[in-house]
């Protein structure tokens, strides 16, 4: 999911000319900062880039493309069931730190892409199917999700036997006092 | 398959018990042991070295031992059977050899005094004791005589192999009581005819051949050791109270008595006493002194000398008490001031005393002298000669009869600042002005404490020292150190710092009775600042059944201003109740033989409470001796119900022990996860009271055990088990829902554990409130036994403050070691089969054999002797439990049954740990600083 290629077509060469010009004249040769350039860059002709500028134009053909990309996005979280399920089997239900982490992994991956559902939906704002692929994307994540709570369950994490809330009983009132012993 | 699976249990216990036993390094950090001895019946000083140290004691603990006389330490100690088994009779000491008999004469001993080895042991006839004496020939002695009622026989000292035996003659009619012998190869034989004569047989030394038998009208004398003794040359010197005579009897020569009446001497006796002589012989070998003393009154002795048949008085001593005294130096000793001796002066109050003394002649020729002086309380203290006590020792404690650890008070400045809080709100300016004073408080005690810093560290270390005085007592931070108040048959109360084992106070209460029962209770903690803490005692004379109260303080020993009620009706019981009084006592109800209650303290404010609560107040009342259980409630006017009974028939059975649950027991978890992770819920039954009875048949057949559990409020009984062909004495511990008791299987020879635990089953009844009288259900009741491979003393189960951990049952074994037994191996639900959920339980698959692990040995080679009981208590820390084994001995120390999961460990690296921390910390600051140097240099370029 890389984002279009975003920014002017001049772009500045290297991270580092944050305070350079865009383009300049040099004129005097005896400047000290333009000897320290010289060494290092080849002196461009004025409204050259570096980098190639993209053709940004819009064409008919790249709809379909879209639509494609769309769906892929759509069905990701689907794809990876199978490649979890995998991953749960192999596994195991025993309770270390390998299995933890992938059930961790498993859990927070779809309830990520579900806090972020609203950015996904922008992406997918270009297609025609915007709502159906919408829904299918949750569903997938949702089965994520469903995943990751089943095997916690069948590891045994969620609190769902009366064991799990045995150490919030409190011990019982009593109602009577009672004392004695053998007639001393 | 069994190899198989004895393989995987061991693997088991090899996974899930790793109990640590105690670390070579950690001996003697948090625990401590003192060795008793008991009252003193013989002493004598080892003299045959000037510089020897040892005092031989044997006492009425049946106890031998020798005490270092310049600290009051035991060089060695031999421990015999309780009871008459091992009553020692008579201490005879000579050279090396100190020879004792044992058993009412069962047992004769030699021992070696310096090391205390067993020099030989011989098993003698039956019959009854009744005197010893060694025998001297030639300036040596190589013989010991034994005289019982028809017999007398003669051992050789080197061997113990007996030289002769003979009958006495005329035993039937005549009753022998002393043997003697003056060194000349006779021995003479002592006995009377009650109000007729005293018989004499001469017996030779060689072969055991009577050489004479003479008859001596006495009617007046019944007991020789009593009124005799031999003087001098072999002169029989009488005491007759009734004419108030001497009476002389040359034992070689004469055969009549003469009679020296003691109004001829110029001496009169006090009315009502019975006059006693005491002679000396300091070496059987040779013959008596002729200086004796002659008691007149409880504390009138003179010193007399027998010289060709003339008494002669030499010395009137008034002051000195129920004395022995070694006549070696007697000229001399008829020197000493014995005005010094006096030991009211030393011992601070006047009490009953038994001395010991030695004497010895100094380098300059003057006399020395040692006193052992025993008083009533049991405490022998040890006095050189200007008055100077070395050591005491406080014997009373070999008699512990129960205890309590009660907790250490706040320091002053803490104290200063809970009271502050505990106080009720008086208005704002009082309050500011007592948060201000609090703070000054706390100020002036932080720049004490930092110029004692500043004081001792200008001192060398090594005279530095943190004892425990009773002033600087104060809790610490885990409340790991208590006080511990012990409570003594002989009526003598201690305060033991737990942490060291010192004894920071001791209280002798006279008139206690001779069979007295005690029962001591915690009435006010500690935790209520500004009250003092409170400890009651109950001594109830078993003879009348009349009790007093004896209220004090357990941190200062000190008698407490409180008055004790007078409780004029014979007491049966007494009941700690869980309320409280305004000043925060727990009230304690007195039940007296008409089945009225008493409530001590008795305020409005107490009365009006019990009134409220008095329909839901229970107690229930044993009587062994009918076999009844009998439950009561209270009514508003404090008078009392019965409610139920239970008769158990005493001519089956009799009721042996009654085991409710501790009050300050806690149980945390309130079931037990199952395999299938559902919960089996604990029938926890506070009223629960777990009974023992065994059958009056004792026939090894026909013998049995009973065990009972009753709910003591509504008497319904829970559940009922009998142990058939087993016999007592039968230990019992209960707690949370189980009691595992231990008994002798008479059919398979053997000793067997056996645990019951109650459950309620998959639900609870009633999770809020808990009470018997409604409870519909009947409880689960699970079983199972065990082979134990040893015979036990006594046994507890470990106490925690929340009841999180684990627990551990305490063993007193006869051997002296304390056992630290897992409960999980005492568990019903042990399974036979091993299956998934029975591992998932982690349950230990049952095998009929308890092992006893070396390491579970809580005190090492410590060896606790003749342990009676364990007193567990809690400390701060939920890890931790605090254990007292007392018995002869007194052993403290700490059990960590789930291990010490709350604190560092001993040996924890600090060093390591915190030079680490600082490294990275440095490290990071670092390395940030070049971080940031780094990116100004990359924006420079």
């Amino acid at each position: 999911m890389a984002s279009p290629q975003g920014g002017g077509a001049l772009s500045t060469r290297g991270g580092s000319g944050a305070r350079r010009m865009k383009w300049a004249l040099e004129l005097s040769v005896g400047n000290t900062r333009s000897r320290s350039d010289r060494q290092g860059d080849v002196v461009y002709p004025i409204g050259y880039s570096e980098k190639p500028v993209p053709d940004t134009s819009i064409q008919e053909t790249d709809k379909n493309l879209v639509e494609k990309r769309c769906w892929d996005v759509a069905l990701g979280p689907l794809k990876q069931i199978p490649m979890n399920l995998f991953i749960m089997y192999m596994s195991g239900n025993t309770i270390s730190i390998f299995p933890i982490m992938m059930v961790c992994m498993m859990a927070w991956r779809p309830i990520q892409a579900l806090m972020s559902m609203s950015a996904t939906f922008k992406l997918l704002e270009s297609s025609s199917q915007q709502w159906l692929q919408g829904l299918v994307y949750l569903i997938g994540n949702l089965l994520g999700a469903a995943l990751a709570i089943y095997k916690c369950q069948s590891m045994g994490l969620l609190p769902t036997h009366s064991s799990d809330w045995l150490a919030f009983i409190e011990p019982p009132q009593r109602l009577e006092i009672m004392s004695g012993g053998m007639v001393l | 398959a069994m190899a198989k699976l004895i393989l995987l249990l061991l693997k088991l216990c090899i996974l899930f018990f790793v109990v640590d036993a105690v670390f070579e390094d950690q001996v003697g950090k948090f625990d401590w042991r003192q060795q008793y001895v008991g009252k003193v019946r013989f002493s004598h000083f080892d003299t045959q070295l000037q510089s020897s140290k040892k005092v031989l004691v044997a006492t009425e603990s049946n106890v031998f031992a020798a005490l270092n006389s310049r600290t009051g330490e035991l060089f060695w100690r031999h421990v015999d059977k309780i009871g008459p088994e091992g009553n020692i009779d008579a201490l005879l000491h000579h050279a090396q050899d100190a020879v004792l008999v044992v058993g009412n004469g069962r047992m004769l001993r030699s021992w070696d005094v310096n090391v205390g080895g067993l020099n030989w042991e011989m098993l003698l006839d039956t019959g009854s004791f009744r005197s010893a004496c060694l025998v001297g020939q030639q300036g040596t002695v190589k013989h010991v005589a034994v005289l019982k009622k028809t017999v007398i026989s003669v051992h050789y000292l080197s061997n113990g192999h007996q030289k002769w035996v003979e009958n006495l003659p005329e035993s039937e009619t005549v009753d022998y009581q002393t043997v003697y012998s003056g060194g000349n190869g006779q021995v003479f034989v002592l006995g009377i005819v009650p109000h007729s004569h005293i018989t004499i047989v001469v017996y030779s030394m060689e072969d055991g051949e009577i050489i004479k038998q003479v008859s001596v009208e006495a009617p007046w004398l019944s007991n020789i050791p009593a009124s005799c003794a031999v003087v001098g040359q072999g002169t029989l010197m009488c005491v007759d109270s009734t004419t108030m005579s001497l009476n002389t009897l040359d034992l070689h020569q004469q055969l009549q008595m003469t009679q020296i009446p003691l109004q001829s001497l110029g001496l009169e006796v006090d009315p009502d006493f019975h006059p006693s002589l005491v002679s000396h012989q300091p070496n059987p070998a040779q013959k008596p002194l002729s200086e004796f003393f002659l008691q007149l009154g409880p504390e009138r002795y003179l010193l007399l000398q027998l010289n060709n048949g003339q008494i002669v008085t030499l010395r009137d001593f008034k002051p000195v008490c129920n004395c022995f005294f070694i006549f070696h130096f007697l000229k001399d000793l008829s020197q000493i001031n014995l005005a010094q001796l006096q030991p009211k002066a030393t011992l601070g109050r006047e009490v009953k005393l038994t001395l010991h003394v030695q004497a010895f002649l100094k380098k300059d020729d003057s006399v020395g002298y040692r006193v052992m002086v025993q008083t009533e309380d049991h405490t022998l203290t040890f006095i050189q000669q200007p008055g100077r006590v070395m050591w005491t020792r406080e014997e009373a404690l070999s008699d512990v009869v129960t205890m309590e650890m009660v907790d250490l008070p706040l320091t002053g400045t803490q104290a200063e600042l809970e009271g502050e809080f505990g106080k009720k709100a008086d208005g704002l300016l009082p309050m500011v002005l007592k948060r201000l004073s609090s703070q000054l408080i706390m100020l002036q005690a932080w720049i004490a404490h930092l110029w004692k810093l500043f004081y001792d560290a200008r001192k060398p270390r090594s005279q530095v020292k943190n004892e425990v005085s009773i002033e600087n007592l104060s809790r610490d931070e885990f409340n790991l150190q208590k006080m511990m108040v012990m409570v003594t048959s002989s009526g003598k109360l201690f305060g033991i710092d737990s942490k060291t084992g010192g004894i920071l106070w001791k209280h002798y209460l006279d008139n206690v009775p001779k069979n007295a029962a005690f029962k001591l209770m915690v009435q006010r903690t500690t935790a209520h600042f500004p009250h003092p803490p409170q400890c009651t005692l109950l001594i109830k004379d078993k003879d009348t059944g009349l009790a007093t109260l004896h209220v004090f303080n357990p941190i200062f020993g000190r008698k407490s201003q409180v008055t004790p009620p007078a409780l004029p009706q014979p007491i049966l019981q007494s009941l700690l109740l869980p309320l409280m009084d305004q000043d925060y006592a727990k009230v304690l109800l007195l039940v007296d033989n008409q089945y009225k209650v008493s409530a001590f303290p008795s305020t409005k404010n107490v009365l009006q409470q019990l009134q409220e609560t008095a329909s839901s107040i229970f107690f229930f009342l044993v009587d062994s001796s009918q076999g009844r259980l009998s439950g009561y409630r209270l009514r508003t006017d404090l008078s009392t119900e019965q409610v139920w009974e239970v008769v158990i028939p005493t001519e089956v059975q009799k009721i042996v022990s009654v085991k409710g649950k501790r009050p300050n027991e806690h149980v945390h978890s309130q079931g037990r996860v199952m395999g299938d992770r559902s919960v089996l819920y604990k029938y926890l039954n506070p009223n629960l009271l777990a009974v023992v009875t065994e059958s009056t048949d004792v026939h090894q057949e026909r013998s049995f055990i009973g065990i009972l559990l009753i709910d003591g409020v509504t008497g319904r009984i829970i559940h009922e088990a009998v142990q058939r062909k087993a016999r007592g004495p039968v230990h019992v511990v209960h707690s949370e829902n189980w009691v595992v008791y231990e008994y002798w299987s008479t059919k398979s020879r053997r000793n067997e554990f056996s645990v019951i635990e109650l459950y309620e089953g998959m639900e609870l009844y009633n999770s809020t409130v808990f009470s018997s009288l409604d409870r519909p259900h009947a409880p689960q009741v699970l079983q199972q036994s065990y082979i134990f491979p040893s015979s036990i003393s006594t046994m507890e189960a470990t106490l925690t403050e929340k009841g999180i951990t684990s627990r551990h049952l305490l063993i007193g074994l006869p051997s002296g070691g304390i056992l630290s037994l897992p409960k999980m191996f005492l568990d019903p639900r042990r399974p036979e089969i091993i299956s998934e959920q029975s591992r998932e339980e982690n349950l230990i698959p049952y095998s009929p054999e308890l092992i006893i692990r070396t390491e579970w040995f809580i005190n090492y080679n410590q060896t606790v002797g003749r342990v009676r009981g364990i007193h567990t208590a809690p400390s701060g820390l939920e890890s931790t439990c605090l254990v007292v084994a007392y018995g002869l001995d007194i052993y403290q120390t700490r059990v960590y049954p789930s291990k010490q999961f709350d604190v560092l460990k001993d040996d924890y690296d600090y060093m390591l740990i915190s030079s680490v921390l600082f490294a990275l910390f440095f490290a990071t600051m670092i390395s940030k600083r070049l971080a940031e140097v780094k990116l100004l240099n990359r924006a420079w370029r």
